[in-house]
């Protein structure tokens, strides 16, 4: 029994990337594993975000809390994450910003003395720590066409002044939505499409194309030369079962078959910038390793069933 | 005003095991494993690694209630087994899985990112 094992192998084929944009091809795993990777990659991947505000003067039109919120749902560089501690298991502080370890400290300080109103962005936002930054969205093939701009926190008017202290922690999604470093990540079932050709003959070229068209996406298409009906992307297909209505109503049931590979996925992953699509993966999956590891046995457990199993025995045999 | 801490989610309080184990006093080589503060992420792959298993007669699990942070996984096992045997293979095969998975990915990125 032991050394046998059930594990097996995942192939992956990646398609397109960029750093916040991955798309891939995930074959011999099963639907279990594709879930469970993307729910750790939207609500337990770690990255920073601030998490505690003290504001020392807001004479703007936004309350206090108002700008704390918003100063929580920007996305900071995360890369670090991974390796920094959540500030309550953290024991060289007490989470109030004073450590390294735990948390980076920003401050904003920003008065309008102008009569043009001044935008207040997360530019304005400055810590000592290079490594955790408000994430730079601009275009680095667009040099300087529109300024570089951040995220807008709040407006100022003449006089109007804003100034605070914001303490940076590390924390995942399950916690608050703002520590996830995922926009969207989804994962479809690769269709398996197959066309009865023989029965496709039958149709005239009029219907063909009235099939075709029943798709509301684009799936199928006709040969110009040899009028033959071709799948020419299949994946465009949402699993929406017009083109089999279609053929039944048009009295051909049966014209082409449709299932989704029960082993075959593909990804999309956005990320919000905070860390790389690519990086987040990997993140994820090697969170996912850490839960597993945590939800071993702990060896008090097997020795106190040891004890009872052989009270069990006795129980049994006598 | 009363609601519980954000982090009751995910946190085990002290004192609490994270996997406790209860032997099925009726039926031999059943058993139910209690996971606190886990969900559907670790429950489910659980349970499909351990339908993957043949001596695994029966492998399910719940989540009892949304508000109570934990899931409970059953395993019954054929007699050459049991269900502890069982959930550590589980683990070990989903562990080897994942790195397999994981080296894939960075084989993919390394022909990826060398490309341009």
């Amino acid at each position: 029994m032991e050394g046998m094992s059930y594990a097996r192998t995942p192939r992956v084929k990646i398609r397109e990337l960029k750093d916040d944009y991955a798309k891939f091809e995930l074959r011999d795993t099963d639907a279990s594993i594709a879930n469970a990777l993307r729910r750790v990659m939207i609500a337990e991947v770690p990255t920073i975000a601030i998490d505690l505000v003290e504001i020392e003067v807001n004479s703007s039109v936004l309350n206090d809390e108002f700008i704390a919120h918003r100063l929580g749902l920007i996305p900071l560089t995360s890369e670090r994450a991974m390796a920094m501690r959540f500030s309550r298991d953290c024991d060289a502080c007490d989470g109030d910003g004073q450590c390294e370890f735990c948390s980076v400290e920003f401050h904003l300080r920003a008065k309008c003395i102008s009569d043009q109103t001044l935008d207040v962005t997360s530019k304005d936002l400055y810590s000592p720590d290079h490594t955790v930054v408000p994430v730079d969205f601009s275009d680095p093939s667009g040099e300087e066409s529109s300024e570089q701009r951040g995220i807008i926190i709040v407006k100022l008017r003449r006089g109007q002044e804003l100034r605070l202290r914001a303490i940076a922690r590390k924390g995942i999604g399950k916690d608050h939505a703002k520590w996830s470093p995922a926009a969207t990540v989804t994962f479809m079932y690769e269709p398996d499409i197959h066309i009865n050709e023989d029965l496709m003959e039958t149709l005239t070229l009029e219907e063909k194309r009235t099939w075709v068209e029943s798709s509301p996406t684009r799936v199928f298409d006709i040969d110009a030369n040899t009028h033959q009906v071709l799948v020419v992307d299949p994946e465009a297909y949402t699993y929406d079962d017009e083109v089999i209505k279609k053929a039944e109503a048009m009295g051909k049931p049966g014209l082409v078959e449709i299932s989704a590979k029960q082993d075959s996925f593909i990804f999309t992953v956005e990320s919000t910038g905070a860390i790389k699509a690519s990086q987040l993966v990997l993140n994820a999956i090697e969170i996912l390793k850490q839960k597993l590891d945590a939800v071993r046995l702990s060896e008090d457990t097997v020795e106190a069933d040891d004890q009872f199993g052989e009270l069990g025995a006795h129980m049994r045999g006598g | 005003m009363n609601a519980p801490d954000r982090y009751e989610r995910f946190v085990v309080p002290e004192g609490t095991k994270k996997v406790s184990y209860e032997r099925d006093t009726k039926i031999i080589n059943a058993a139910s494993f209690t996971i606190e503060r886990e969900d559907h992420t670790v429950g489910n792959i659980l349970r499909m690694q351990l339908h993957r298993d043949p001596n695994v007669l029966f492998a399910g699990y719940k989540l009892p209630h949304p508000l109570q942070y934990k899931i409970i996984i059953r395993i019954h096992t054929a007699s050459q087994s049991s269900p502890m045997q069982a959930y550590n293979q589980a683990i070990n095969d989903l562990d080897k899985e994942l790195d397999n998975l994981k080296s894939a990915f960075e084989a993919e990125l390394a022909k990826h990112s060398s490309g341009y």
